[in-house]
């Protein structure tokens, strides 16, 4: 009773945890229990149990409900793909003229928009292709296909590689200054040289239809948001939904919506883009000062000229952060989209990976991170780049980067021609670089992947084996083990010690809708996978950013180290671990680590830098000296702000655990790629990606509510 | 007024005490709905007795793949063959028991035996309505056939061929009825 009234909460989490291991300990694994035939199987055997909900028949591998709840949502993904289905072939039948057959056909109206969508998407996607590229695809669709046999002429030439890194250095000089102009310069001068323009342009032209239609959107309805308490409150749970929902698990409804091809890609990632833009155009809007509003009603402006002479001009910051958001979720769905045929360098990247020919891969991922590095530098500087309203500038001062820049373009023009000339029997160097013709290093990489094989072969194996063996397997066993009730329990009793009822019952909620999903055990292998990438993470990135804090330089030098990771496509991450551990749990393991580790250590440093100074001060003539000083003053008032960090580094690791399922694990990110390839996979693809997204978000309520609880009682909110 | 005294005293509890309690409470729902739950779908000694036929079964199954695979691809054969593998009383009972296939160059064959069969099958558009692999204890022969149904000539029939399976086809993945004898 004294232990209790001393320390009610250790004493209420102690209760917890053994309530939760007597739980364990009274329920035995079932007889028949196997984690491979589990119950996510839709395989029909006589023995099955079964239930029908909806018209839909569920089967099942029934268990002891205490060790394993019935699936009683497997009607959920049946039902999805029942309704795409009729949505898309029954739903609203209306007349459309058809030119070809010159008749009226009898479509869905869902088909039809969809189809239209993806025509104007792809017009759009051609059209950016073909300037940068040049082609006849756009001219054919104001003309025909006759029209161009008789004016062989009429093609869009496409831009010189040398006008467009001339371009965007001088977009760079003009943003950022000198250093951002070299660094764009290099970067095109290398993607050309390597080979990659091509596919580089391709993808870029991806991005340039994407990104501004989700900032388009974005931003219209985080206005809206503002505007609207209504609005807002509907978008919020799906904000939060999307913002944890692996990008995988759109592709597979997008498939049966729009098809396969760069239409959908660019569709699906403004799904994807759009709710960063959204929350961050809302928190900028939202951080207006009241007087500036106030200044703006004073002056006589209406709503309109208060929102897009005022309120926005004063949020451009927070904005074109989002933009910048937008463009790096963008550049790491270039990879992603691969999957349902978008074309470019991710899938080259793609293609490489499943030839297992890392050097290149390598090649690829190295000119995707450069130019997602180029664009996130470049958007960020624009974001941050002040306008100088007052400035009494002549004309050339004000045209000047324009004026180089046809320069540069009349000079881009007469060297392509200039190469017309020199390499009349080959490819035009100066126009293009053709893909595959450029230098490349792929053999070296391929050689020294052959020679760590090599040299390394029996310390890796032996590494892996151990990890695999020792640490993995009992890790995942464990986490298997646990019943059902007993996993609710905890989670639930921890939402009510840390948040209260209301957190309590919403992670209740979470948990239950995983539970009722016929995909319980792949879901506590995600978990098992997740928690033991954020528990490494954790320890290198709080290790790391509190060495790195104490010198400014190094913290600095780590920050920004941390931005340039941030940028990488996280497919990326496999290459380096697939050159090294082959395709074993391992890569998938330090790929999460790797990418997690981001996270933990920037939050740690900013955590860190958070504590006032005055606090150091007061420390310093208190006496203590800098380990006290880290241990009872930092790490305390940095901790809340840490936490998001976790919070961050948890969802990470889920995102690369689910990429993970490129390289061969068996959690929920296996069933999403599976899905994939199945022409009844959206349901499933969908369900699974609400059930990756609901774990993150059972962490995300948790962390959020003990931050806050934290902050609190710091006095620190 | 008991309650209301009931209750001031329950909220004079210090908050540690209370949030113990709603632990408490919240553990024995959660517990007390899992037991609901069992009684509803919970299937007790009768889903152990469905689990173990479905264990036997996938052991049978786990068997009979693990013996296809050993097979020598190509034409197997119950009789003195000059090129293809002869199968023993044994295997033959086993290959019989592990093929579920009977494809259209064996339909197609038996069927040339019976023409009214063949002509339902060609007016059906090759449709087989089943296809059936047994293996006949009494006569220790396997036995294959399939069931064809349609109207012909204003008349509904349904008719069964069958005989006895005399080669199979190891793909190495199955075995399929290479020849049904059924004359």
């Amino acid at each position: 009773m004294e232990f209790f009234k001393k320390y009610p909460k250790t004493f209420q989490w102690l209760f917890l945890l053994i309530i939760f291991f007597a739980l364990c300990f009274a329920i035995d694994v079932p007889e028949t229990y196997k984690f491979i035939r589990g119950q996510a199987e839709f395989v029909k055997d006589p023995n099955q149990s079964s239930y029908v909900f909806l018209g839909k028949e569920v089967r099942y591998y029934a268990f002891d409900v205490f060790w394993r709840l019935p699936p009683l949502l497997g009607w959920l993904p049946i039902w999805i793909n029942d309704s795409l289905f009729f949505l898309m072939n029954e739903w609203m039948p209306i007349e459309v003229w058809n030119e070809d057959t010159q008749e009226f056909k009898s479509r869905p109206i869902i088909l039809q928009i969809s189809r239209n969508l993806t025509a104007f998407m792809t017009f759009l996607i051609e059209l950016i292709r073909e300037i940068l590229l040049g082609g006849l695809e756009t001219i054919v669709a104001f003309t025909s296909w006759d029209w161009i046999d008789k004016n062989p002429w009429a093609e869009l030439p496409g831009l010189p590689w040398t006008i467009v890194a001339a371009g965007a250095a001088l977009l760079s000089y003009k943003l950022s200054g000198k250093g951002l102009a070299l660094f764009a310069g290099l970067t095109m001068v290398y993607i050309s040289v390597f080979g990659q323009w091509k596919p580089s342009m391709q993808t870029l032209s991806f991005i340039l239809v994407a990104a501004p239609l989700s900032f388009i959107f974005g931003l219209g309805l985080g206005i809206a948001a503002f505007k609207s308490k209504r609005v807002e409150k509907a978008l919020y749970p799906i904000l939060l939904v999307m913002q944890t929902m692996p990008q995988y698990a759109v592709l597979v409804p997008a498939l049966v919506l729009f098809g396969v091809g760069d239409h959908a890609a660019v569709i699906i990632t403004m799904v994807v883009a759009i709710p960063p833009m959204i929350l961050l155009t809302l928190l900028g809007l939202r951080a207006v000062p009241p007087e500036v509003i106030e200044a703006g009603r004073m002056s006589g402006c209406n709503n309109f000229q208060l929102m897009f002479k005022v309120l926005i001009p004063t949020a451009r910051r927070d904005i074109l952060i989002g933009v910048n958001q937008v463009i790096m979720v963008c550049f790491s769905m270039a990879v992603i989209s691969a999957f349902i045929g978008a074309k470019g360098l991710g899938f080259n990247l793609l293609l490489a990976l499943n030839q297992l020919n890392i050097g290149l891969a390598l090649e690829a991922g190295l000119c995707i991170s450069l130019i997602a590095i180029l664009l996130d530098k470049m958007s960020l500087a624009w974001a941050n780049k002040q306008t100088d309203y007052f400035g009494n500038l002549t004309f050339y001062q004000r045209n000047k980067n324009l004026l180089f820049f046809a320069a540069t373009a009349i000079i881009g023009i007469i060297l392509a021609y200039v190469g017309t000339f020199l390499f009349k029997d080959t490819f035009n160097y100066l126009f293009e670089v053709p893909h595959n013709k450029g230098i490349s290093t792929a053999d070296f990489w391929n050689k020294g992947v052959d020679w760590i094989f090599d040299t390394f072969f029996i310390y890796i194996k032996a590494f892996n084996t151990w990890l695999i063996q020792d640490v993995l397997q009992p890790m995942r066993a464990l986490y298997l083990r646990m019943p059902a009730v007993a996993t609710i329990v905890l989670i639930v009793g921890a939402g009510y010690l840390i948040g209260g009822l209301r957190s309590a019952l919403v992670v209740c909620a979470l948990t239950l809708f995983i539970a009722f999903s016929p995909w319980w055990d792949r879901a506590l292998v995600t978990a098992y996978m997740a928690t033991f990438g954020v528990v490494v993470s954790c320890i290198i990135g709080f290790t790391v950013g509190t060495l790195c804090f104490q010198n400014k330089h190094s913290a600095n030098f780590m920050l920004s180290v941390c931005d340039i990771f941030q940028t990488f496509p996280s497919f990326v991450y496999l290459i380096p671990v697939m050159m090294l551990f082959g395709i074993t749990d391992t890569s998938v393991l330090i790929a999460v680590i790797v990418y997690a580790t981001i996270p933990a250590t920037r939050y740690t440093i900013e955590g860190l830098r958070s504590v006032p100074t005055g606090l150091h001060d007061a420390a310093t003539m208190s006496g203590v000296n800098k380990f006290q000083r880290l241990t009872k003053i930092e790490f305390p008032l940095a901790f809340p702000h840490m936490m998001l960090g976790i919070n961050q580094t948890i969802v990470f690791a889920l995102f690369m655990v689910i990429i993970g399922a490129f390289i061969g694990t068996e959690d929920l990110g296996q069933y999403i790629l599976k899905a994939l390839s199945d022409k009844k996979g959206a349901g499933i693809g969908l369900t699974l990606g609400i059930c990756v997204a609901f774990i993150a978000l059972i962490f995300d309520n948790l962390i959020r509510a003990y931050v806050q609880k934290r902050k609190k009682h710091l006095g620190i909110d | 007024m008991l309650k209301e005294n009931y209750f001031s005293k329950l909220k004079e509890l210090p908050e540690s005490l209370k949030q113990l309690g709603g632990l408490v409470l919240i553990t024995i729902i959660i517990i007390l709905s899992f037991a609901i739950l069992n009684d509803i779908f919970g299937e007790g000694d009768e889903l152990v007795k469905k689990m173990k036929l479905e264990e036997e079964r996938i052991a049978k199954e786990k068997k009979l793949s693990e013996l296809i695979s050993k097979l020598p691809s190509g034409i197997l054969v119950t009789f003195d063959g000059t090129d293809n593998h002869r199968l023993t009383d044994e295997l033959y009972e086993q290959v019989c028991n592990a093929t579920k296939l009977i494809p259209q160059r064996a339909i197609m064959g038996a069927n040339f035996l019976n023409y009214r069969a063949h002509e339902i099958y060609t007016i059906n558009g090759n449709k087989i309505d089943e296809t059936f692999v047994k293996w006949d204890k009494e006569k220790n022969k396997c036995l294959a056939g399939f069931t064809v149904s349609g109207n012909n000539v204003g008349v509904d029939e349904t008719i069964t061929v069958s005989g006895e399976a005399l080669s199979f086809l190891s793909t190495g993945i199955d075995t399929r009825v290479y020849f049904i004898k059924n004359f």
